[in-house]
């Protein structure tokens, strides 16, 4: 099935696969089938959950209809050049009975003026979201209003471009194989099994239902949390940030380092003042900080620390090998365990930031 | 008697419907070899447009389905521009045959080009033996400044790893002559209706340019103009020259060398 990023080049796995029964069935109770490509991220399990969790096909979206979703992943993966996750968007149209020329005409879709105007807006957004960030959100929100849709539409779609932004960087990161995704129209048996495939994930994506919003997480992000309280985005958000700050891998301070470094390089002030009061909570001085986000460097910085605000500014705006490459490089410094985790922290840092400045700046 | 012409006027219907169906299967067919060999050319064409611009600008050109004529909107951005020239590169070019020379600044384009694209910069255009280069153009970068000055010096090791080749072959050795400066300017595609190329214009790419031919009054390979220094990581040595006069300004320019990065601190990645 040929699409539109088979160009794009793509390095080795950088990740080995480890199976671990809890996460796997987890998926697959949520997901209603097995999603192979969770083994690589087991060994940091608030990361495996949060690909799950945040997927904005399972139940989080109440009010944003499903094919402006689709569209925008579609959109959003396109423009980051994420073999995987567009594969994975091609897949999900084909196991819902969909021609490969119907999928190519819907991809020739995604740039003709001919289409209603919130789909044109909705794909404006997603382009904009990914290409420019925060800077461009205002103007795109706008675009958005004009429109028609709602503000909670707006905030949903906010969600679906900032969560696909996070997927996309989680699987492009460490160059997740995506020739199964790809390959899997070609094969005799999954042909076979096209039907009974989609009832299942036709029975397993559905709409998000009012939830109440429980605990909030700890400082920072709290309001963005609270931006989304009454859907069920708000826990689920609450839960990842909670548990990624919970997990020991790599410290508190350093997570707290790669967001800022993220916020900075995205311009997003809401979020860099609220990472940066976190940081100085945990004795990172002012001068030591200003120097990070100006220099990428200062002397207090350890070495672990000295590399990761330098690989979280290389996942802002990347070409996929490019980024696969140098990660592979810091395979020598850290552990697998650190790694992954790092791939995580910064894939989460630039979905919130970018959702940050769409949610709290408009909010 | 009837049920023979019935069934020689079904048979022969059949046939045709046979006939027309295996037309039109390979009609089909060859339809669809035709579109693949089109999406196979526009994919060579798409790769060979992105070697006459920037990583990305192609792809969201296809992306947004520009028009001839059109394309997006120039915006106004503060950019790092960097050029870099080859010294006595005139001199060399008279006394090597012109497959060599070809070969030889091949190399040397292609090492400078690396260097760029490693410290997230983009090569604007070619200019003679100049490369002009951009650090903040296409995508917003804080971190420009630090940047452009760590491409420069990525450079300055190319090349003398270049003229280790060079020397083996019995060629002449390389130097080259860099010059950074920062300000705001207009990024985006420019030029005529029938040809366009990605550009940043602004003072700082005139500016980055007669810094560079300062290098020669200086002896020295880096140099970078005050409003660089300013941003710049305190970790670099830099040596401040003495103010010359560049053509377009009415005060000499204060410029500064770059010798090194003091601190050996960052483990090298990737």
């Amino acid at each position: 099935m040929a699409s539109a990023l088979d160009h794009v080049a793509w390095e080795a796995c950088l990740l080995d696969p480890r199976r671990d029964r809890a996460l796997e069935s987890y998926a697959r109770r949520k997901m209603g089938m097995p999603v192979p490509s969770i083994r690589y991220f087991t060994s940091v399990p608030w990361f495996a959950r949060a690909l799950i969790d945040l997927h904005p096909e399972y139940g989080l979206l109440m009010h944003l209809d499903q094919h402006t979703a689709d569209v925008l992943t579609l959109v959003v993966s396109q423009e980051n050049s994420c073999r995987f996750c567009y594969a994975a968007q091609r897949a999900l149209l084909w196991a819902q009975g969909m021609s490969e020329a119907r999928i190519q005409r819907v991809e020739q879709n995604l740039s003709r003026a001919d289409l209603v105007p919130r789909t044109v807006a909705a794909i404006a957004f997603g382009r904009s979201q990914s290409r420019v960030g925060p800077a461009g959100a205002q103007e795109a929100l706008q675009a958005l209003r004009r429109a028609g849709f709602s503000d909670d539409e707006m905030k949903e779609i906010a969600f679906t471009v900032a969560t696909t932004d996070f997927l996309n960087r989680a699987f492009s990161i460490p160059a997740i194989p995506s020739r199964p995704l790809e390959q899997m129209p070609e094969q005799m048996h999954m042909r076979l099994l096209r039907p009974l495939i989609n009832r299942v994930l036709q029975r397993h994506r559905f709409r998000g239902r009012a939830t109440p919003l429980e605990r909030l997480p700890s400082y920072p992000y709290v309001r963005l949390v609270k931006a989304y309280a009454g859907s069920p985005i708000a826990p689920a958000l609450g839960q990842t940030i909670e548990e990624m700050w919970a997990s020991s891998h790599l410290t508190r301070r350093c997570k707290l380092l790669m967001l800022a470094v993220v916020a900075r390089g995205l311009g997003c002030q809401v979020c860099a003042f609220e990472v940066s009061e976190a940081l100085q909570r945990e004795g990172l001085h002012e001068p030591t900080l200003t120097q990070v986000l100006t220099h990428l460097d200062a002397p207090d910085l350890d070495v672990l620390e000295r590399l990761l605000v330098r690989f979280a500014r290389d996942t802002i705006w990347f070409e996929p090998a490019a980024l696969q490459r140098r990660t592979r490089g810091l395979r020598d410094y850290l552990s697998g365990p650190q790694l992954l985790e790092a791939i995580g922290v910064a894939s989460l840092a630039n979905g919130l930031c970018r959702l940050g400045a769409m949610v709290m700046g408009h909010s | 008697m009837t049920w023979t012409v019935v069934t020689a006027a079904v048979l022969v219907i059949i046939a045709i419907l046979g006939g027309a169906l295996y037309r039109q299967r390979r009609l089909n067919q060859n339809l669809r070899s035709q579109l693949e060999a089109a999406a196979a050319n526009l994919e060579k064409l798409q790769q060979a447009c992105s070697r006459l611009a920037p990583a990305g600008v192609v792809q969201r050109l296809i992306a947004d389905d520009v028009q001839p004529g059109t394309g997006p909107k120039a915006e106004r951005k503060v950019a790092t521009a960097l050029f870099v020239d080859l010294v006595g590169f005139t001199a060399m070019s008279e006394r090597l045959e012109p497959a060599v020379l070809a070969r030889v600044l091949d190399g040397y384009y292609q090492r400078m080009s690396d260097a760029i694209d490693e410290h997230r910069g983009q090569v604007g255009s070619f200019v003679g033996d100049g490369i002009v280069a951009y650090f903040g153009a296409t995508q917003p970068n804080p971190w420009q400044c630090d940047d452009a000055v760590r491409a420069a010096l990525a450079m300055r090791a190319a090349i003398d790893e270049y003229n280790g080749e060079l020397d083996r072959e019995g060629l002449p050795r390389l130097s080259i002559g860099i010059g950074i400066d920062r300000g705001p300017g207009l990024a985006g595609l420019m030029g005529s209706r029938d040809r366009k190329e990605y550009a940043f214009i602004g003072r700082s790419v005139n500016i980055a340019a007669r810094v560079q031919a300062l290098t020669r009054i200086h002896q020295v390979d880096i140099l970078v103009t005050e409003t660089v220094r300013d941003d710049l990581d305190p970790g670099f040595v830099l040596v401040p020259m003495p103010a010359e006069p560049i053509k377009g300004l009415t005060k000499p320019v204060m410029t500064y060398a770059v010798r090194r990065r003091s601190t050996g601190r960052e483990p090298a990645v990737g």
